[in-house]
């Protein structure tokens, strides 16, 4: 994706979550999000299957039934 | 005096809470003007504390943990009668705190005196607490530099040691990077395990609560201060308290410790590098390991940290845009932009994520990483370069801790001093599988005991 073609997506993009942004904010938010579209591009890399569903609220791993060792 | 010695000191009656609280308050005083640590302190307050400590003991009442015990807390976390700014000039338009933050209350139980509240990033977006509403918080040890974020306030606190505890948050790293530009010892627990309830929110999926500390044991009784269930908070899991502290002196013998490489070797700089191998070497590691999915996990952190702080931030992003943080406005604004399937596939690959690092763990007790790729950066910077690469400072100072929050594994951050950065500290990770603090903390006493990592004045 050009980098005129991301900011052209956030122009777009902006009015239709209400938001107003001038020439210059436009062009300093398209380079993040230029940055981000590198690491989604990234993350496309990850291998999942149709059953790998979202996260529910996160839990690290179930709270143990006993005491830890440590 | 530090955490063990002010405890002692109160327990024994060779001084009392009032006594204690009023020099820390002198000491804040005398040196805030060139740090920019504290928004607002709470003398009034602090010393009603303090002499409710001293009235208990008078009494001949058996003391709280933290009895008399001086901190403060990042300000994003409720105190009552105060707003609550979380570093944003926005919020000051809301009402004061109605109550105290759950683990403030916690503490409040446990015998400490809440002395302040403390600067930060605009909502804690953010690795260096350049906030332009209060100001830049300084590195006590070079006030040119930053004290990291977004947790800087809580950082510089401790190691300037105008307090001996403070309470930060960490969603991507806000803990454990000022803890190591600054040179503190710091906790990042479970996700889940301490209750949120009461703090302003950065990102619900990844926002973490705990202490920074002048040593590992303050770090422990403050940490054990503050545990228990809350079926209030949704992110709270924890189903009972699991004490740290007693465990502290059991040593690392029979423990299988291993040192991070490839990713978290990639983005530390030689000196980052050196401090972890030093750890690793001191904790008895037994082989370089390799943590799945580094950077696809930081990539994953990153979208769901932009989308959910933006969304939060929909309204006044709206409304008035100019009252945000032109640091960090920019960044809310784009991930508001960024399109479902991003945010979607970060959830969904988180979930096979975590699987992959709770496997690792089956073979590791305790994994050795740096907290940050370079030591405090001088304040306004830009730029820093890894091993030859430029990356834009403010988002790279998280790049080793990210990786490890997304998968909401607890971290103790320690503080080495290793060569080549001008006398300043690096932190290190020691990163143990969900719900076991008590390894990280155990391997950090270690740390402690053999002058490996300590606070410097």
């Amino acid at each position: 994706m050009e980098e005129q073609d991301i900011l052209a997506y956030v122009k777009a993009a902006a009015p239709a979550l209400g938001l107003t942004l001038d020439t210059q904010r436009a062009a300093a938010v398209a380079q993040h999000f230029g940055r981000t579209l590198a690491m989604a591009r990234l993350l496309e890399q990850a291998a999942l299957a149709p059953e790998h569903e979202l996260a529910e609220i996160y839990r690290a791993a179930p709270f143990p039934a006993g005491e830890v060792s440590a | 005096m530090n955490t063990t010695t002010i405890l002692h000191a109160i327990a024994s009656g060779e001084r009392s809470a009032r006594e204690v609280c009023d020099e820390a308050l002198a000491h804040i005083e005398a040196s805030d003007d060139a740090i920019n640590a504290f928004t607002e302190t709470t003398a009034q307050r602090a010393r009603a504390e303090a002499d409710a400590v001293d009235a208990r003991r008078a009494r001949g009442e058996a003391l709280p943990p933290l009895a008399g015990l001086p901190y403060a807390v990042k300000n994003l976390f409720d105190i009552e009668g105060l707003t609550t700014l979380a570093g944003s000039k926005i919020n000051q338009g809301l009402p004061a705190a109605r109550e105290d933050a759950v683990l403030v209350q916690r503490l409040q139980a446990a015998g400490a005196v809440l002395v302040g509240a403390l600067n930060m990033d605009e909502y804690a977006y953010g690795f260096t607490t350049e906030n332009t509403h209060y100001g830049a918080t300084r590195n006590p040890h070079d006030t040119t530099r930053i004290a990291g974020g977004s947790s800087g306030g809580s950082g510089a606190a401790v190691a300037a040691r105008q307090v001996p505890l403070a309470l930060g948050s960490d969603t991507n790293g806000s803990i454990r990077v000022p803890a190591s530009v600054c040179g503190t010892w710091g906790l990042k627990p479970t996700f889940g395990r301490l209750s949120r309830r009461g703090t302003y929110p950065f990102v619900h999926s990844l926002d973490h609560l705990g202490p920074l500390a002048d040593s590992v044991q303050g770090l422990a009784l403050a940490y054990d201060a503050m545990q228990g269930p809350d079926a209030l908070d949704p992110g709270c899991h924890a189903l009972r308290v699991q004490p740290a502290a007693p465990r502290l002196e059991h040593g690392v013998e029979g423990l299988r410790i291993g040192v991070l490489g490839g990713y978290f070797r990639d983005f530390a700089s030689a000196p980052a590098r050196a401090a972890a191998d030093l750890a690793a070497r001191t904790l008895g590691a037994r082989a370089e390991v390799l943590w799945p999915d580094a950077a696809l996990a930081r990539a994953a952190a990153f979208i769901v940290t932009a989308s959910e702080g933006g969304s939060l931030h929909l309204e006044d992003l709206r409304r008035r845009p100019q009252d945000f943080e032109p640091l960090s406005v920019d960044r809310f604004l784009s991930g508001l932009l960024q399109p479902t399937d991003w945010y979607l596939r970060a959830q969904r690959f988180r979930r096979a994520y975590r699987d992959q690092v709770n496997a690792l763990f089956q073979d590791w007790d305790v994994l050795i990483a740096p907290s940050t790729p370079v030591s405090a950066p001088a304040i306004g910077s830009e730029w820093i370069e890894i091993n030859g690469t430029q990356h834009p400072c403010r988002p790279a100072m998280g790049l080793l801790t990210q990786p490890i929050s997304f998968a909401g594994c607890p971290v103790a951050a320690a503080p080495l001093w290793p060569e080549g950065t001008g006398g300043m500290p690096i932190g290190v990770q020691l990163i143990a599988a969900p719900w076991n603090e008590a390894l990280c903390l155990r391997a950090a006493r270690v740390l402690e005991q053999t002058g490996t990592a300590r606070m410097e004045q």
